[in-house]
C-alpha cells in the first residue's frame, strides 16, 4: 500500500513538473521572481511629501500619482493593490536604495539622462510621465519671463536633474541666480512660503501642487516658459530584462486601457463582452498576455480593475477629480493630441 | 616651604534668609547693578513668555481663524496636526497599538532605572520582554494584529524605541570594546582602539547613512536585515565607541592591586571582571554614563535626515502644508517639549543615582 | 611553570591569528560582495568622476565655484564650508560658555538662574532641532524689499544679514600686516616687567598706525569699506551672511555654549578653595587671585572635556544638510545622487571627517600637554 501511494505521488510530481513546464519556460526575471516569494513590492516614497505625486495625510496613507502606479505594478506583479510597502527615500537616496536593493523600483518622476543611464547602472522603461521643469515665482515680483528673476534665489530639490536643467538654463542665458538646494520638500516648501527664495525652478505639475497648497496661491505665479521637457520613466537595476519588459507592459496595458474606453467600473463588462481581438488579448481572455511575461493572464484585468486607466490615475491623483485639476497638456494619448502611446499587443 | 596646619577657625556664623539674600543679590554697588538690570531682563521674558503661551493663546482648533489675530501662541495646531507628530505614517486606526508601545519601553525603562532591578539576569529579562511587547505591538501579525511593517513606523514611538534599541545593544558591545582595548594581546588591543578611534572620528550622521544606504551593497542579502535595523546596529557601534571609553576610565581608576588580589586569590577571570572590575567601573563614571545615554537620547532625532520618520520630522511634515505652516514656532516648542521631559527626566535621575551612590560609599 | 607560561603565550598566538583571520575575512568578504553587486548593476568605479563637472552650482561657497567646476573642486568647497561654519561655531560657542558658565559661578543670584535657565532649556533640546527652528525664525524675517535697515550701514531680511565690509586691497593688507610685525616687535622691546601692559599699548599704537597707512597708502578711487546695497532682487556689495549658514551658526553657537557654560562650571569649581585662601593670605587682591590662580587652573581642569566638545561640535556641522547649507556632508550626499560613485565618496566622506577632527583633538592635546606641564613647575 505505502509502495502504491510513493508510486502515485511520484507520477504526480512528473505531472505537476510537466504542468508547470511552459510557465518556466517564461521566465520573469530575478527582481519579479523575488517580488513574489517575497510577497510584496518595495516601492518608492517620499521622505515628507511631493505633492500630487507621494503625499502623506493626516492618517497617515500615501497617495498621488506615483503611488499608484506603485500600486498598478503591485497589482501586475502580485494581483493585490495591496501587495506594496512604500519605502520613504529622499530624492538624493533613490538611487543608492535601488543599487542595494533597498527597493525593486524607482518610480518617483525620474528623468531619464545619459550619468543615470550608464554610470548609474539604471534601466529605464518608456516614459510614462512627461515633465516640463518650469519656474513658479512670487507674484509681487511681477516676473513674466525667466530674465525677470535676474539675481534672484531659486529654491531647488537637492540632487535631481532640476540641479543641472536650471543651471543650464540660466547659464546659456547669462542670467545670474543663486540655486539653494534642499534636500526634504518640508524644508524647501517652508522655505518658499516665507519667501526665503523668490522662485520655485522644478518639474511643473509638482509646481502647480505647491501653489495649490500654499497659504496664499495667488502669491505665487508660474511662468509660461519651458526649461526643459524631461521624459520620467520607471528606473530598475540594469540587467533585468524581465522586470523592465513587465514595466513597460504594465505602462502599456494602462495607456491601452484608455485608448478602448476600459475603465475600473466597466472592466468586467467588457471583459464578458471583448470588442476586439486585442482588448481579447490585454484582458487575458485570450491567453498570452501573461505567460510571455512570466506572469498570470489575468494580470492587466486585475490591474485595471484595481487602479484604473491612465487617464483615471491621472484625474484622481492630479487632474481634474483631483484638487490640483492640472490639465494633461503633453501626458495625452497621442490620440488626444498628446506624447504617450501604448505599445503594440500582438 | 613648611606647611603646618593651621588652628581651625570657627564655623561661620549662620545666615538669616535676608542676609543670604542679600550677600546673593546686593554684595557690593556693581552687583547691585547687574541684579537690577539682569532681574528686569528675566521679569520681561517671563511676562513675555507667560503671555504669548498662556493669556493670548488660542487653544481649540475651531477657534483657529482666530490665531490670525491674535499674538500669542496658536497651540490650536496641535490639536490638528498633534496625531501626525506623535504618530508619524503609522496606521490611523491603529494609533492605540502605537500608544500602547511607546508606553511599553517607557516602563520598561522606568522599571530598569529602580534599584529592585539590578542584576544581569533582571535586566536581561526585563528587556526582553520589553521589546517582545514593542515589537509585537507595533509590528502585529500575532493574535490577529494586522502587520504594519517598520517603514510605517513613526513618531514617539520610533523614537523611543530607537534609543532603547541603541543603548541595550550598545552596551554589551561597550564593554566587550572596553575589556578588549585593555587586553594584554596588542593584536585585540590595537583593533579595539582602530575601531573605537575610528568611529570617534566620524559624525554620526555619516555612519547611519553608510549603514542605512551603502551597507547593503557590501552585505550579503542574508545579513542585510530592514533598513530600520541597520541604522539601530550602527547607532549602537557608535554609542558603544564612547561608552567603552567611558568604561575603560572607570577600570583605570580602580587601583591595580584589587585585580592582582583577586587573580592571586585564584578567583577565574570572568568572576574578577564580572564581580570586582565592571561593578566598581560603572558605579565610578555613573554621571558620564547617564550623560551619554542623554546625548544618545537627543541624537536619535538626526535619523529623520536618512528618512525615518520619528518625532522631529513629523513636526516638519506637520507644518509643510499651507495652512499650518505660520504656526512653526508652536510646533517645535511642542516637540522640544517631548524631548525635554525625557532628557530632564534622565538627567534628574542620574543626579538622584548620583547621589544616592555617594550616600552608599560614604 | 615555563610550560604555562608557553601554553599561554601560544594561546595568546592562536586567539590572536584567528582573530585578524576573522577580521580580515569579513572585510574581504565585504568588498568582493561590494564588488560583485557593482559589476553586476554595471556601475562605474574608480575616482575618475572627480574632474567631471558638476552641473549644479551650491549657493555658499568661500572659494568661487560654479555649475562648470569639477567635482573635486566642489568637494573642496563643500569641505571649507565644514570647516567655516566649525570653526566660527567652536569660537562662538566658547564664548557664550565662558560668559553663561561665569554666571553661574559669579554668586549673583539673578544672574544663576538666567544662567541656569539657559544651560537647561538649551542644553536638553536636541541641535537639529534647534537649527530648524532658528532657521524658521530667519526665513520668517521680511522679504528684502521690507528689509530691516540698521542704521543705514545694514540690512536684515529673510535673504541673510547684510553688514559692511572693509574692502582692502592687496598694499592695504601688505601694510597692515607691517604695521602689526613692527607693534610685536616694539612689544617684544617694551615688555618684559609687564608684558600685558605692553601689549595693550602695541595693540592701540598698531590701531592707529593701520588707520595712518591705510589712509595714506590707499587708491582714492575705492572706498575703504564696502556697503551693501539693493540691486533688483538681491543686495550686492558687502558681506553677506546667508540665512542657512546663520541658522546653523546659531544652533551650534547656542547649543555648544551651554555645554561649554557646564564645562566652564565645573571647571570653576573644580579649583580648590583652599588654594584661592591661600593666594589671598599671599596678599594677592581678589582680581589677582582671580586672574592669576583660579583662571588658570579652572582652564586646565576645562581643558580636557572642552576638547572632547569641540570634536562633537565639529562633527554637528553635518547638521547643515536639514536646511540646505551646503557643507561637505550635503555637497557628498548630493554628489552621490548625481554620479552614483556611492562608495568612493562615502570614502571621502569619512576621510574628510577623520582627518578635521584628528587634527582638532591632536591640537586640543597638545594645547592640554603644554598647559600641564608648565602647571606642575
Amino acid at each position: 500500500m505505502k509502495r502504491h501511494l510513493t508510486a502515485i505521488a511520484a507520477w504526480a510530481a512528473v505531472g505537476a513538473a510537466g504542468a508547470a513546464l511552459p510557465a518556466a519556460a517564461a521566465d520573469p526575471g530575478p527582481t519579479v521572481r523575488m517580488i513574489q516569494e517575497r510577497g510584496s513590492l518595495l516601492c518608492t516614497g517620499h521622505n515628507g511629501s511631493y505633492l500630487g505625486f507621494a503625499e502623506v495625510d493626516d492618517r497617515g496613507n500615501w497617495s498621488g500619482f506615483d503611488i499608484e502606479m506603485c500600486r498598478a505594478l503591485a497589482t501586475a506583479i502580485l494581483g493585490s493593490p495591496d501587495k506594496l510597502q512604500i519605502i520613504p527615500v529622499s530624492w538624493a537616496q533613490r538611487f543608492p536604495a535601488l543599487q542595494s536593493g533597498d527597493i525593486d523600483v524607482i518610480i518617483k518622476v525620474t528623468g531619464w539622462t545619459m550619468s543615470r543611464d550608464t554610470e548609474l547602472g539604471l534601466q529605464y522603461s518608456l516614459p510614462y510621465f512627461f515633465g516640463p521643469t518650469t519656474i513658479m515665482a512670487r507674484t509681487e515680483i511681477g516676473a513674466r519671463t525667466p530674465e525677470d528673476l535676474a539675481g534672484g534665489v531659486f529654491c531647488i530639490n537637492a540632487g535631481t536633474s532640476i540641479e543641472r536643467i536650471v543651471a543650464d538654463y540660466m547659464g546659456a542665458r547669462g542670467i545670474p541666480y543663486e540655486a539653494l538646494n534642499f534636500e526634504k520638500p518640508e524644508e524647501l516648501r517652508a522655505a518658499l512660503y516665507a519667501g526665503r527664495c523668490d522662485a520655485l525652478a522644478g518639474f511643473g505639475p509638482f509646481l502647480a501642487a505647491t501653489r495649490f497648497n500654499a497659504p496664499d496661491p495667488e502669491a505665487f505665479t508660474i511662468l509660461d516658459a519651458v526649461l526643459a521637457l524631461e521624459p520620467e520613466g520607471i528606473a530598475v537595476r540594469e540587467g533585468d530584462d524581465g522586470f523592465v519588459d513587465v514595466i513597460n507592459w504594465m505602462i502599456s496595458a494602462l495607456l491601452m486601457a484608455e485608448e478602448y474606453g476600459i475603465t475600473r467600473d466597466n472592466v468586467d463588462e467588457v471583459r464578458a463582452n471583448p470588442p476586439s481581438a486585442s482588448v481579447e488579448r490585454l484582458l487575458g481572455v485570450s491567453p498570452g498576455v501573461g505567460e510571455r511575461l512570466g506572469l498570470s493572464d489575468d494580470w492587466a484585468y486585475r490591474m485595471i480593475k484595481a487602479v484604473g486607466n491612465y487617464g483615471e490615475i491621472y484625474d484622481r491623483t492630479i487632474g481634474e477629480g483631483s484638487v490640483y485639476r492640472l490639465p494633461r497638456g503633453k501626458n495625452h494619448l497621442w490620440s488626444n493630441g498628446g506624447m504617450l502611446y501604448p505599445l503594440v499587443l500582438d | 616651604m613648611a606647611r603646618a596646619p593651621a588652628p581651625a577657625l570657627p564655623p561661620p556664623p549662620a545666615a538669616s534668609g535676608l542676609a543670604w539674600l542679600r550677600r546673593r543679590l546686593f554684595a557690593t554697588w556693581f552687583d547691585a547693578i547687574v541684579t537690577v538690570l539682569a532681574g528686569a531682563a528675566l521679569v520681561w521674558l517671563l511676562a513675555a513668555l507667560i503671555d504669548w503661551a498662556f493669556l493670548d493663546a488660542v487653544w481649540s482648533a475651531e477657534m483657529r481663524e482666530r490665531c490670525r489675530e491674535t499674538a500669542g501662541a496658536c497651540w490650536a495646531v496641535i490639536e490638528a496636526r498633534g496625531r501626525l507628530i506623535l504618530f508619524g505614517l503609522y496606521p490611523h486606526e491603529a494609533h492605540w497599538r502605537s500608544t500602547l508601545a511607546c508606553l511599553i519601553v517607557v516602563a520598561t525603562m522606568v522599571l530598569s532605572c529602580l534599584p529592585a532591578f539590578w542584576g544581569m539576569a533582571r535586566l536581561a529579562g526585563l528587556w526582553l520582554a520589553g521589546f517582545g511587547g514593542f515589537v509585537l505591538m507595533m509590528h502585529g501579525g500575532l493574535f490577529g494584529l494586522p502587520v504594519v511593517t517598520t517603514e510605517q513606523w513613526g513618531g514617539l514611538s520610533l523614537t523611543v524605541f530607537i534609543f532603547a534599541a541603541v543603548v541595550v545593544l550598545g552596551m554589551p558591545m561597550a564593554v566587550v570594546l572596553a575589556l578588549a582595548r585593555r587586553a594584554r594581546l596588542p593584536v585585540v588591543a590595537g583593533l579595539a582602539a582602530l575601531i573605537i578611534d575610528t568611529v570617534r572620528g566620524l559624525p554620526l550622521l555619516t555612519i547611519l547613512f553608510a549603514a542605512a544606504v551603502v551597507a547593503p551593497l557590501a552585505l550579503p542579502d542574508w545579513a542585510q536585515g530592514d533598513k530600520l535595523g541597520r541604522v539601530i546596529v550602527a547607532f549602537a557601534v557608535f554609542y558603544a565607541a564612547y561608552q567603552a571609553e567611558i568604561i575603560r576610565a572607570g577600570l583605570q581608576s580602580i587601583p591595580p592591586g584589587q585585580e592582582e588580589a583577586a587573580l592571586a586569590l585564584g578567583m577565574p577571570w570572568r568572576s574578577v571582571v564580572f564581580d570586582i572590575l565592571l561593578p566598581q567601573a560603572f558605579r565610578n563614571t555613573l554621571p558620564a554614563t547617564i550623560n551619554q545615554v542623554v546625548i544618545t537620547f537627543k541624537e536619535t532625532s538626526i535619523v529623520t535626515i536618512i528618512g525615518f520618520f520619528e518625532v522631529t520630522a513629523s513636526a516638519s511634515a506637520a507644518i509643510g502644508r499651507g495652512e499650518w505652516g505660520a504656526y512653526y514656532v508652536e510646533v517645535y516648542v511642542f516637540v522640544a517639549l517631548i524631548y525635554f521631559v525625557f532628557v530632564f527626566g534622565l538627567s534628574r535621575y542620574g543626579a538622584w543615582l548620583e547621589r544616592r551612590m555617594r550616600l552608599i560609599r560614604g | 611553570m615555563l610550560r604555562m607560561l608557553r601554553t599561554r603565550r601560544s594561546r595568546g598566538i592562536i586567539i590572536q591569528a584567528a582573530l585578524l583571520a576573522a577580521v580580515g575575512a569579513l572585510v574581504a568578504g565585504m568588498v568582493l560582495t561590494a564588488r560583485e553587486n557593482l559589476i553586476a548593476q554595471g556601475i562605474a568605479t574608480g575616482f575618475g568622476f572627480l574632474d567631471r563637472s558638476t552641473g549644479w552650482p551650491i549657493n555658499v561657497a568661500l572659494i568661487e565655484v560654479s555649475d562648470r567646476s569639477s567635482y573635486a573642486r566642489m568637494l573642496l568647497a563643500g569641505l571649507l564650508n565644514t570647516l567655516h561654519v566649525g570653526i566660527t561655531g567652536l569660537a562662538g560657542a566658547t564664548l557664550v560658555g565662558l560668559v553663561v558658565g561665569m554666571m553661574r559661578v559669579s554668586g549673583n543670584l539673578v544672574l544663576e538662574i538666567l544662567g541656569t535657565a539657559f544651560v537647561e532649556t538649551f542644553r536638553n533640546v536636541p541641535l537639529i532641532l534647534q537649527v530648524i527652528f532658528w532657521y524658521a525664525v530667519l526665513t520668517h524675517l521680511p522679504p528684502p524689499r521690507g528689509a530691516i535697515d540698521l542704521l543705514g550701514v545694514g540690512f536684515l531680511s529673510n535673504r541673510g544679514l547684510m553688514l559692511p565690509m572693509p574692502d582692502w586691497s592687496g598694499t592695504d593688507l601688505l601694510l597692515i600686516a607691517a604695521a602689526l610685525v613692527a607693534a610685536v616687535i616694539a612689544a617684544r622691546r617694551l615688555g618684559g616687567e609687564r608684558p600685558l601692559r605692553a601689549a595693550a599699548l602695541a595693540l592701540a599704537a598698531v590701531a592707529a598706525l593701520a588707520v595712518l597707512l591705510l589712509f595714506l597708502g590707499h587708491d582714492p578711487a575705492r572706498p575703504l569699506i564696502s556697503l551693501p546695497q539693493r540691486q533688483g532682487l538681491r543686495f550686492v556689495g558687502g558681506l553677506t551672511v546667508k540665512p542657512e549658514f546663520a541658522a546653523l551658526l546659531t544652533g551650534i553657537v547656542i547649543f555648544g555654549g551651554a555645554y561649554v557654560g557646564e564645562i566652564v562650571r565645573a571647571g570653576f569649581l573644580s579649583v580648590d578653595r583652599g588654594v584661592l585662601q591661600a593666594a589671598r593670605a599671599l596678599g594677592l587682591s581678589g582680581w589677582q587671585v582671580y586672574r592669576l590662580v583660579h583662571i588658570p587652573l579652572a582652564v586646565r581642569a576645562m581643558l580636557p572635556a572642552l576638547a572632547n566638545q569641540y570634536v562633537w561640535l565639529m562633527k554637528a556641522t553635518t547638521l547643515g544638510v536639514a536646511i540646505g547649507y551646503p557643507d561637505y556632508f550635503m555637497v557628498v550626499s548630493t554628489a552621490i545622487n548625481q554620479t552614483g560613485q556611492t562608495i568612493e565618496l562615502l570614502l571621502l566622506l569619512m576621510g574628510g571627517f577623520l582627518v578635521i577632527n584628528y587634527t582638532l583633538g591632536g591640537a586640543m592635546n597638545w594645547l592640554n600637554a603644554r598647559l600641564a606641564i608648565r602647571g606642575r613647575n
